[in-house]
């Protein structure tokens, strides 16, 4: 055990006092956020012209509450979103009078709630373009917060008072506003979502082909061997990933308060701001516990594969399935940062390599429950182990292997070693 | 490389050999890989205050045998004890071992380098230093303490992974072809250590495929081929019992016609030396004879004890002639 704390203490020393650790922890995330920032600012900016839709509110219930929901205005100060009340009987009976009005130009887009929405929780949408996947979200979050309420009312409870008592239902309402905050409308709770993720990404990779790229030059240098003479090697490539996953614990640590502090600052002198920020400070907990997670499924895979190789060339082959399983995920979590709630999103953020992201983006912006998120932990923590135990008897064999690396079947035979 | 003060440095230490503690006992130990017999069955021992090397060609199994003594691979039969236990880990603190293709952190400093390997063999952090310092200071190489392992020379780094391997002044020191790829001057400065170790009390465990060094160094020798016990031993008694009737030659010129001479039973043609064993009967005289017949320019002359080289060439039937 004290041997793995001198591994881990050889490895933290030496990869945390470089020029690339602090470059990387001071400029990392200014960088992404630059990144995320210059599109998003584009597409949004390019984006929204005022809207005019027509509600058909078979339910008597939406209608006269959306502009109050609705109030976010464009630049110019005019509304973005525009209701106009249609007739019920009217649509009942020509609704292609109203559609052939949509197909002009005259109306943006018709909304029909159906008088049994407050059960069915189903509105539909009919657009000349449906695509506007940030105004889908809009108007579902809004519409839904006018249902909620109206439900709340109905069992006889006020909203208002609910509102003052629960917690969600108050960031509902921050939403609602949030519109006010950002004149510039862009949306921030996609973009803090995508800047998450995209160093959660990016450091699950960085780290992981890094202890690939350390295992591999253990081996060039025959530095193994020696060590082998006073350590196992379980202990080996425990050391490393504890230490080079300490490493990325301080850069999280360092980046979350930075965060925070970025936060304080920005509320501090600019009061109303606090609002258009999306995440608590418990998300930033959840930042550094997905990465933890993440690192210890991937960077243990790639110790594996480094393990195998005996120069980087192999390795870079080898290791694409474990970055596929890294990249597939991240690819997945853009659709899911739109819509969380599908199944989809729910199955895939219980199982492990796709938990990390998806399951942190799910929390990014619907909080599911507890318990969830305790299953998935759980199940990516056994999962874990399972790797842990599978890469120790591939390193175990790997790192005095020289020349070709071996097929499956060879890997496996090292697996069934004794 | 011959080294008066060796010899007797050597039968010193041999005759106040006066302990029969035992460092390492291997005993019938086998391994394979796939199809491939590594090692059959092989057992030798060493007792402390002793050097003892495990020879045999490129291949023989001497690596996969001193692997498996350090548990680096497990072996399939046979067991082996160290400083008188099976092996546990921490047993590893009292082992030193530098294996062939031993390699360093290139971009660790120097001392905090040998310290961490100190601190591998468990010794506290400040000890390890302390001491790496004392080694650094003892081979002139303090002035490179705080310099990056890839600015030393090929040479310093050799010293350097030898310090790393002694560094905790271990009971039983395995080396595994200690001398492959020094310059003189680190040979020297090697077997300096390794006699020196052997004066305090240690066993020694090395492997080389060269026989002479062999022959200069060790007191015993257990000799390997194709994973197999070929002869182990004394080396004196060895020596005497494979004896052979010798003679080295140092010569110019064309030297053909010896191998038809009827009583030399076999010869090892270097180009301008030569050792030539003769049949058991013949005496040397013959054949000095018979060059001065052939007015060959001899530049040396001499009967010869049987060199271990020759004596494994014999025993495995290598390519003699």
């Amino acid at each position: 055990m004290n041997k793995i704390l001198k591994i881990i203490k050889r490895e933290f020393l030496t990869k945390v006092f470089t020029r690339g650790f602090l470059i990387a922890t001071v400029l990392g995330p200014i960088f992404i956020i630059a990144i995320m920032l210059a599109p998003a600012y584009f597409m949004t900016v390019t984006g929204k012209q005022p809207l005019t839709i027509g509600v058909v509110d078979y339910a008597q219930i939406v209608q006269e509450q959306l502009a109050a929901a609705f109030n976010d205005t464009l630049k110019n100060g005019t509304l973005r979103l525009n209701f106009a009340p249609l007739s019920t009987e009217d649509y009942t009976h020509q609704p292609d009078k109203y559609k052939a009005q949509v197909d002009e130009g005259a109306l943006n887009a018709i909304l029909i709630i159906p008088a049994n929405v407050l059960d069915s929780a189903r509105v539909t949408y009919i657009g000349k373009t449906v695509s506007d996947l940030d105004l889908m979200q809009r108007l579902k979050t809004g519409i839904t917060g006018i249902l909620n309420n109206e439900r709340l009312r109905r069992a006889g409870l006020d909203p208002v008072r609910v509102k003052e008592l629960t917690g969600s239902v108050k960031i509902n309402s921050m939403k609602i506003e949030k519109g006010e905050a950002k004149a510039r409308g862009f949306d921030e709770e996609y973009l803090s979502a995508l800047v998450f993720l995209f160093i959660l990404y990016m450091t699950i990779i960085v780290y992981g082909s890094s202890i690939m790229r350390s295992v591999i030059e253990e081996k060039t240098s025959r530095i193994v061997e020696v060590l082998l003479s006073s350590t196992n090697s379980f202990q080996l490539m425990m050391g490393k990933l504890l230490g080079v996953g300490a490493v990325g614990l301080v850069q999280y640590i360092i980046w979350a308060a930075m965060a925070g502090a970025a936060i304080l600052a920005a509320t501090s002198s600019m009061p109303g701001i606090s609002d258009a920020v999306q995440f608590s400070p418990s998300i930033l907990l959840y930042f550094i516990l997905f990465f933890v997670i993440g690192y210890f499924t991937f960077s243990t895979l790639y110790t594996a594969v480094g393990a195998m190789c005996s120069d980087m060339q192999d390795a870079q082959t080898l290791s694409t399935p474990v970055t596929l399983f890294i990249v597939l995920p991240f690819m997945i979590s853009f659709t899911v940062i739109r819509d969380p709630t599908t199944d989809l999103a729910q199955i895939l953020s219980f199982l492990p390599f796709f938990t990390p992201l998806i399951m942190f983006v799910r929390i990014l912006i619907v909080q599911p429950p507890a318990w969830e998120i305790l299953t998935s932990v759980l199940i990516n923590l056994l999962t874990i182990v399972i790797i842990i135990w599978l890469a120790a008897r591939i390193y175990r064999v790997g790192i005095l292997m020289y020349g070709k690396r071996p097929t499956l079947p060879e890997m496996i035979k090292w697996i069934r070693y004794k | 490389m011959v080294d008066a003060d060796f010899k007797i440095i050597l039968y010193s230490a041999m005759i106040n050999t006066n302990t029969d503690m035992t460092s390492l006992i291997v005993d019938n130990v086998s391994k394979s890989f796939n199809s491939f017999q590594a090692v059959d069955r092989i057992s030798f021992s060493i007792e402390n205050n002793r050097l003892f090397g495990l020879l045999g060609p490129n291949g023989a199994g001497k690596t996969t045998t001193m692997r498996m003594i350090m548990n680096i691979i497990v072996p399939d039969s046979g067991t082996i004890k160290i400083l008188g236990q099976l092996f546990h880990e921490k047993l590893k603190n009292r082992i030193g071992y530098l294996p062939e293709e031993r390699g360093l952190y290139p971009k660790m400093k120097l001392l905090a380098h040998l310290q961490f390997l100190g601190e591998m063999k468990s010794m506290s952090s400040a000890v390890a230093k302390k001491t790496a310092s004392e080694w650094l200071e003892r081979f002139e190489l303090e002035s490179w303490a705080d310099k990056r392992i890839h600015s030393l020379s090929k040479g310093m780094q050799q010293k350097v992974q030898f310090i790393g391997a002694i560094i905790h002044s271990p009971d039983l020191l395995i080396v595994d072809e200690p001398f492959s790829g020094l310059d003189p001057i680190n040979t020297k400065f090697l077997k300096d250590i390794l006699l020196a170790m052997k004066k305090q009390g240690k066993a020694i465990l090395l492997s080389t495929h060269l026989m002479d060094q062999a022959e200069k160094l060790c007191d015993g020798i257990c000799l390997i081929d194709k994973g197999r016990v070929v002869v182990q031993g004394d080396i004196a008694d060895i020596k005497k019992k494979y004896s052979r009737n010798s003679i080295l030659l140092e010569y110019h010129g064309d030297a053909e016609f010896i191998k038809k001479l009827p009583y030399v039973q076999s010869l090892n043609d270097y180009g301008n030396y030569m050792e030539i064993r003769l049949q058991d009967q013949a005496d040397p005289r013959q054949l000095f004879g018979a060059l001065a017949e052939s007015g060959l320019p001899v530049k040396k002359f001499e009967i010869s004890e049987t060199s271990l080289n020759e004596i494994f060439i014999d025993l495995v039937g290598g390519d003699g002639k």
